[in-house]
């Protein structure tokens, strides 16, 4: 069976590829697919699925859906985003740590819980979301 | 001897891998065989380890280590399940699954979701057979006597649907599964897709039939991939089996699944949205009429369900819709999964008939709140729903009483807060989630929540105005009336029962300038005392933005600009030096 | 054919065909509602949420531009659940417009002249275009010009750039160019109503409404005491500052539309109020303020003693009030500027101004200081007379309280106070007090007064509680104010005067409007380009004359100076849909306040100029542009931070964009601009 694959499928899997999507390949994915780049951008820029910035090598994704909101997932955001001196949806200038806050990682019985890459940390604090930044630059360092 | 390890998303979080990576090392020159599970629901127990002997639950250990793997191992290896005693569930602990009626999540957490067999064993494919002896009337008959409603939050009778799309004109037919659960607090549709993909395909498959399409979409969030991942296993051990594709089990009827990856957009939970995002677009609401069932996918006939509603339907056909419908109340039939969360004492996945009351499944299942703090209230529905109060806690589960709180029943989230909860910033943080979530494309929901949010935010601030209250109100009742969709109508709930229910709350931070239950950070202050503070450096050690400087053995103090409010120098200061909001200090 | 389907819209019924939308229907019928995102020739899109109707028996709102017509239907499209939802609509869509309606200037102006139009006409080369535009709410440009204290150069916004464009001087110019060349710039007058309007009182506020009902085509006659017509213009502004030959050349253009003016007329006394009202279908009292205030200290009756506009009066009619050598002006005003100034030019060597607060609380004009500080005026701040010292009757100087400034009342200003037991002496032949005017009751007494003794009126029209007597300007309400202010009330009263003698009432109220926060507002990118400076005499020349101080501009210095306005009035307005209707619904746009979504700097798309601070997303321009085919605009983001930006690769969008102006012509703001 034929599949004429969506727009969105067609930016999932560059995306998969590149880690985000350069405006450049935006522009060549409105020429192959036949969309107008005003459409493809408007695509990217809607699903927060898509980055159009490369991600730093560790992409924090606190969850802030209503168990942990319930268990204070506030704190940890502030106590991140004042040791990584960013704010949601930044990078820091090292590149190392990028911050994105999620609705719902669906582990709500770990709340407040982050996943940093593919790791899940859960009932966070504030002093334990920065130990645990703290151990990975110290990692970097080394 | 059987070692079963759960292996759900939130098992995983807590550590299932590395305990069966462990225990496979461990057990690997034994007779014992190593499987896996889905979500058994118990989410506050994991990870959560089954022993079974031929096919019987032996032992359910629970909050398992990768230390504990050794005894593990020694216990199956030598028969000896007593060295396990102090892993196993408990009875109180076990409570939880006892009260529950599960048939969406029947197999859930039992069976191998990675193999189709398991499934089979179950029952598995065993309504689709017969309803491959019915006509598709027959089966929407049977649907309309089990009084199936939609389980996404609507609650509209599925057999209606159908029909509508059935009775619709056009050969081409789409049925669309939806699995693009967003709500914060709501995973019921991710544990029946992880723990039991072939229920949700044996359902889809049906009401395919009964509708008349050839082509099935399941659009699930792209943040779980671990449901794609078994989904798509599904499809492809259905397809070999005959249970998909071309000439079902010898039938004419054929039926293709598609997994869609939605991308990002809780909106598209929306059945408009979710249409758009399917055909590659921008996933903003369609105008309605027309509807789905007239024109949806592709200007086609469309019919959609959500996951938990596809769950219920290979049941209802086995044992009849009027078993199904023997459950339940006067108005909602059948069971209806939760996922209890928040400050409760056994969190997880429970699915209990309709006409329960909160009060049974928050206390009798979920043993209450935890850390012997007082109950406050409950949260139904999401974004979309309400806050409901200590007095009203015998409401019954019911699409219509729930209604009557100003709540709504949902999809399933019910999160459960405490004293320490304060309810302005329950109401900000929904808003800030609408706000965010809002596709932007009527004026009432673009607009209207980003200034609901920021009236909000201003009152958490302690800037709030006299007269926020009654804005806030008037600015419900036009997005309400007003906006576009589904998201943006039920957009005011949370703040419209906040309001109802803790008035007094708000008016507390507006003219106190108080948070009575202490959380919003702007109207809490940390301060040292010099006259008692011995200088151990205690607080500035754990203070997560090093706030607090000072000497050793002399006076420490606290910088307001940066400090978090998180309060940990509260909590630690040995000698109490730290007073909170001016006054109070721990003990 | 298909069947007719029977609806009533507003009790109204209504015969559709099937599938018709009620919005479609409502327009057949001649019902309006409202809509910002919907385009006849596009599907409906259903995002601007302010076409919601009311149908009995449904309990959702309907969007009238998608849902259509059923038999039996009830439609209600003003109901108190609809306007709740569609005001919402509209206050929302406000909050989040960043935009100004009209330029600060034209707000701030009583009368709402349209500076920003004159200003632009006189920076294209538009003289006797500008001279049309001022008069549809001045008829008196050349003078008022000159005299305004400008509450528009007030609000003007250049000044976040650097100093405000000089409006009123550029009002003058543009109608002494008319003058010098005898350009007629005045509308056609109407015919004849034979309906008889008297007006008592020929300054600028009497004289503007003889002006506009004029050109309505009634017959007009002015009444006024004193010899020549114009009032305060006349006998209160020196002749430095306004040459009474200018004056008299605006009076001839309004008796040239055949007003009838009559002087050395006294209501009460030539003729009562009621004869009046007996003669003539309407009445318009603007007699003003004539009696100086008195500053109520001892010695006040002593010769040598003037009331500031009396002594200002004295010299206008050519009399020599006999000040002395030696003289000080009690007052900060502009009439305490105009009197000293007057008394230097009539001989007096030392001029002194008593002020009891400092420079900086002065109300005079600026220019009017600095003038008179190099004409010699000493300026003695933080006094206030104690008492008028005299012997045998008259002058000798006075004694003067020494004052501080005290706290800052609640509006900021500083209050003075006395230094106790501190004071001074001055020695003086005479005293002139300028402390402010009142109006004279008499002759006037069957109308209402307030509580300061002036005739009340219905503030936005004049009108007054006896039928078809309407009053206006500095007799009025709240008092002596400055000219442009007696004018607004005087164009206002001419509409409502005119209405009345039509038979109907005519209501005034300020239109709603969006105006710019002032947090919004950067202007760091502008050019800093100096306001053009008037020139002017020397004061060694000007001291000993009353020739014209200034000199007036050149038509070069006039039109570079023009050309420094920010325009910040929006093009669209008055073809906007979105303020229409805020308009007519009566919106109070800054109800719900908040911060305004995110914009990108103005962006070009060939010939059309984007201003996304106005853009509402209706998206009309996206989906006017998708049907060309070319699809060059787009929605991007999400939300509140949504935008609609052009995308193309490189510089392909000046190629591709066709320049069919669809997208301009979709907008219902002024978020578009065509640049042809």
């Amino acid at each position: 069976m034929s599949e004429k694959k969506s727009l969105i499928t067609v930016l999932q899997e560059k995306q998969e590829e590149l880690g985000y999507l350069p405006m450049d390949e935006l522009y060549k994915i409105a020429e192959e697919t036949g969309n107008s780049p005003a459409r493809v951008l408007g695509v990217a820029t809607f699903y927060t699925q898509f980055r159009l910035q490369p991600v730093g090598k560790y992409l924090i994704m606190l969850c802030k859906g209503t168990a942990c909101h319930v268990n204070g997932a506030d704190g940890l955001e502030k106590a991140i985003c004042e040791e990584l001196g960013i704010a949601d949806g930044d990078t820091t200038e090292d590149g190392l740590f990028s911050l994105k806050t999620v609705a719902c990682l669906g582990c709500c019985s770990l709340s407040p819980a982050m996943m940093i890459n593919d790791d899940t940390y859960g009932s966070l604090t504030p002093a334990k979301a920065v130990a645990i930044l703290r151990d990975i630059r110290k990692g970097e360092v080394q | 001897m059987k070692v079963v390890i759960g292996k759900g998303s939130c098992g995983i979080a807590a550590g299932a891998l590395k305990i069966e990576h462990t225990l496979k090392t461990l057990l690997a020159d034994t007779a014992c065989e190593l499987g896996i599970a889905g979500c058994i629901g118990m989410c506050f127990l994991e990870p959560i380890v089954d022993i079974y002997a031929h096919g019987v639950l032996l032992r359910r250990l629970v909050r398992v280590s990768e230390s504990d793997c050794a005894i593990i191992a020694e216990a199956v290896k030598t028969e000896n399940l007593s060295l396990l005693d102090h892993l196993t569930v408990s009875e109180e602990d076990n409570a939880f699954l006892t009260k529950q009626t599960r048939i969406a999540l029947r197999n859930c957490g039992l069976i191998d979701p990675e193999n189709i067999n398991a499934y089979i064993e179950a029952d598995g494919y065993k309504a689709l057979r017969k309803v491959l002896t019915m006509t598709p009337e027959n089966v929407i008959e049977e649907i309309k006597i089990s009084g199936l409603a939609g389980r996404g939050g609507a609650g509209f009778p599925t057999w209606f649907k159908w029909n509508a799309a059935r009775q619709s004109a056009g050969d081409e037919k789409y049925l669309i599964c939806n699995a693009d659960e967003g709500d914060p607090g709501a995973f019921m549709d991710r544990a029946v897709i992880e723990s039991d993909p072939h229920a949700l395909l044996e359902g889809m498959l049906i009401a395919a039939y009964a509708i008349g399409a050839t082509e099935a979409f399941v659009y699930v969030r792209a943040e779980y991939p671990l449901a794609i991942v078994r989904l798509q296993k599904a499809i492809e051990d259905a397809t070999a089996k005959g249970y998909l594709g071309e000439n079902i089990l010898g039938s004419s009827f054929s039926c293709h699944v598609r997994i869609k990856a939605g991308a990002g957009a809780f909106v598209c939970g929306e059945e408009t949205a979710l249409i758009e995002s399917l055909e590659g677009k921008r996933g903003m609401p369609r105008l309605k009429p027309p509807f789905p069932a007239q024109k949806g996918y592709e200007e086609k006939p469309s019919n959609i369900n959500n996951v938990e509603t596809f769950a219920n339907v290979a049941w209802i056909i086995n044992h009849g819709g009027a078993a199904f419908s023997a459950m339940g109340t006067e108005n909602s039939k059948g069971t209806k999964v939760f996922a209890l969360t928040g400050k409760i004492k056994r969190g997880g996945l429970v699915e209990i008939p309709m006409g329960l009351t909160l009060r049974e499944v928050i206390y009798d299942i979920g043993g209450g709140i935890r850390d012997d703090k007082e109950f406050k209230a409950v949260q139904l529905g999401g974004p979309s729903g309400g806050c409901i109060p200590e007095a009203l806690l015998d409401t019954v589960i019911d699409y219509k009483a729930l209604s009557a709180t100003g709540a709504i029943m949902g999809s399933g989230g019910m999160v459960v807060m405490d004293e320490g909860t304060c309810m302005v910033n329950m109401a900000r943080f929904f808003l800030d989630f609408t706000t965010k979530e809002s596709c932007g494309k009527c004026v009432h929901c673009r607009i209207g929540t980003r200034r609901m949010f920021e009236i909000l935010t201003r009152i958490t601030n302690g800037d709030g105005k006299d007269g926020d209250i009654e804005l806030l109100e008037e600015l419900c009742e036009g997005i309400r009336g007003g906006a576009l969709c589904g998201l943006g109508q039920t957009a005011p709930n949370p703040v419209l029962t906040t309001i109802r229910y803790f008035r007094n709350e708000y008016e507390a931070h507006i003219n106190e300038k108080k948070c009575p239950a202490d959380e919003c950070a702007a109207l809490r202050s940390f301060a040292i005392n010099k006259e008692n503070c011995i200088g151990c450096g205690l607080c500035a050690k754990k203070c997560p933005v090093s706030a607090i400087t000072g000497e050793r053995k002399q006076p420490h103090t606290i910088d307001n600009e940066k400090c978090i409010k998180c309060g940990v120098c509260f909590t630690v200061c040995p000698v109490k030096a730290v007073t909170k909001n001016g006054g109070e200090c721990n003990g | 054919m298909a069947e007719k389907v029977n609806l009533i819209i507003d009790g109204k019924p209504c015969v559709a065909e099937q599938g018709q939308t009620i919005l479609a229907v409502a327009t057949e019928n001649g019902i309006d509602i409202p809509t910002l995102c919907f385009m006849k020739e596009y599907a409906p899109y259903g995002a601007c949420g302010v076409c919601v109707v009311e149908a009995e028996n449904v309990p959702k709102l309907l969007r009238a531009c998608s849902a259509t017509v059923s038999e039996g239907m009830v439609i209600h499209t003003d109901s108190e659940k609809v306007r709740k939802v569609r005001n919402i609509a509209f206050e929302l869509i406000m909050s989040d417009h960043d935009g100004d309606c009209l330029g600060p200037c034209r707000l701030n102006c009583p009368a709402h002249t349209d500076c920003q139009k004159y200003v632009k006409q006189i920076a294209d080369g538009d003289f006797a275009g500008a001279v049309s535009t001022i008069r549809e709410k001045i008829p008196l440009p050349a003078s008022i010009g000159r005299v305004c204290p400008h509450p528009c150069e007030t609000a003007c916004r250049r000044q976040k750039v650097e100093e405000p464009i000089s409006i009123a001087f550029l009002k003058a110019f543009a109608a002494d160019e008319i003058y010098k060349n005898n350009t007629k710039v005045i509308p056609e007058k109407q015919n004849s109503t034979g309906k008889t309007v008297g007006i008592i009182g020929g300054g600028p506020a009497g004289l503007t409404a003889a002006y506009y009902l004029a050109l309505s085509g009634h017959a007009v006659t002015v009444y006024d005491k004193m010899p020549k017509m114009g009032g305060m213009l006349r006998y209160g502004i020196p002749e430095y500052r306004l040459p009474k030959a200018i004056l008299d050349r605006e009076i001839a253009e309004i008796e040239a539309l055949g007003v009838t003016l009559i002087n050395h007329f006294t209501v009460g006394k030539d003729a009562a109020l009621a004869e009046l009202r007996a003669k003539h279908d309407a009445l318009l009292i603007a007699n003003g303020a004539w009696k100086s205030s008195a500053l109520r200290c001892k010695g006040e009756d002593l010769d040598g003693v003037f009331g500031g506009i009396d002594f200002l009066r004295a010299v206008a009619l050519g009399e020599k009030p006999a000040i002395g050598k030696k003289t000080a002006i009690v007052g900060g005003g502009n009439t305490a500027m105009d009197a000293c100034r007057t008394a230097v030019r009539i001989g007096a060597e030392e001029v002194s101004i008593i002020y009891r607060r400092t420079r900086a609380e002065m109300p005079a004009e600026d220019i009017e200081i600095k003038e008179a500080e190099e004409e010699g005026v000493v300026f003695r701040f933080l006094t206030n007379p104690a008492e008028i010292l005299g012997e045998n009757g008259k002058v000798t100087g006075v004694k003067l309280q020494v004052m501080q400034l005290g706290e800052p009342d609640e509006r900021g200003r500083r209050a003075p106070v006395p230094v106790e037991g501190e004071f001074v002496t001055l020695h003086l032949d005479s005293v002139i007090i300028a402390v402010g005017q009142k109006n004279d009751p008499a002759g006037f007494e069957d109308l209402p007064t307030t509580a300061r003794s002036t005739i009340a009126t219905e503030e936005k029209t004049g009108l007054t509680s006896l039928d078809g007597v309407f009053a206006v300007g500095d007799a009025t309400n709240k008092g002596a104010s400055i000219a442009i202010q007696a004018i607004a009330e005087a164009g206002r009263a001419a509409k409502a005067i005119d209405a009345y003698l039509y038979g109907y009432e005519w209501n005034y109220k300020e239109p709603v409007v969006s105006e710019r926060k002032e947090s919004s507002l950067d202007f760091s990118d502008r050019e800093q380009l100096a306001r053009a400076i008037m020139p002017h005499r020397s004061a060694d020349e000007r001291r000993h004359d009353f020739k014209e101080v200034n000199l007036g501009f050149t038509p070069e210095q006039a039109m570079a100076e023009a050309k420094r306005c920010l325009e910040c009035g929006c093009h669209d307005y008055g073809h906007c849909r979105l303020i229409h209707y805020a308009d007519k619904f009566d919106i109070n746009c800054k109800k719900l306040d908040g911060e305004y979504h995110p914009c990108f700097t103005e962006e070009r798309l060939v010939v059309i100029e984007r201003n996304q601070n106005k853009c509402i997303l209706c998206n009309n321009c996206v989906r006017a542009c998708a049907a060309t085919g070319k699809e060059l605009l787009g929605l991007v983001g999400r939300g509140f931070t949504t935008v609609i930006r052009p995308e193309c690769r490189g510089e392909n969008l000046l190629a591709q964009c066709a320049d069919c102006l669809l997208c301009a012509n979709a907008c219902p703001t002024g978020a578009l601009r065509i640049l042809k």
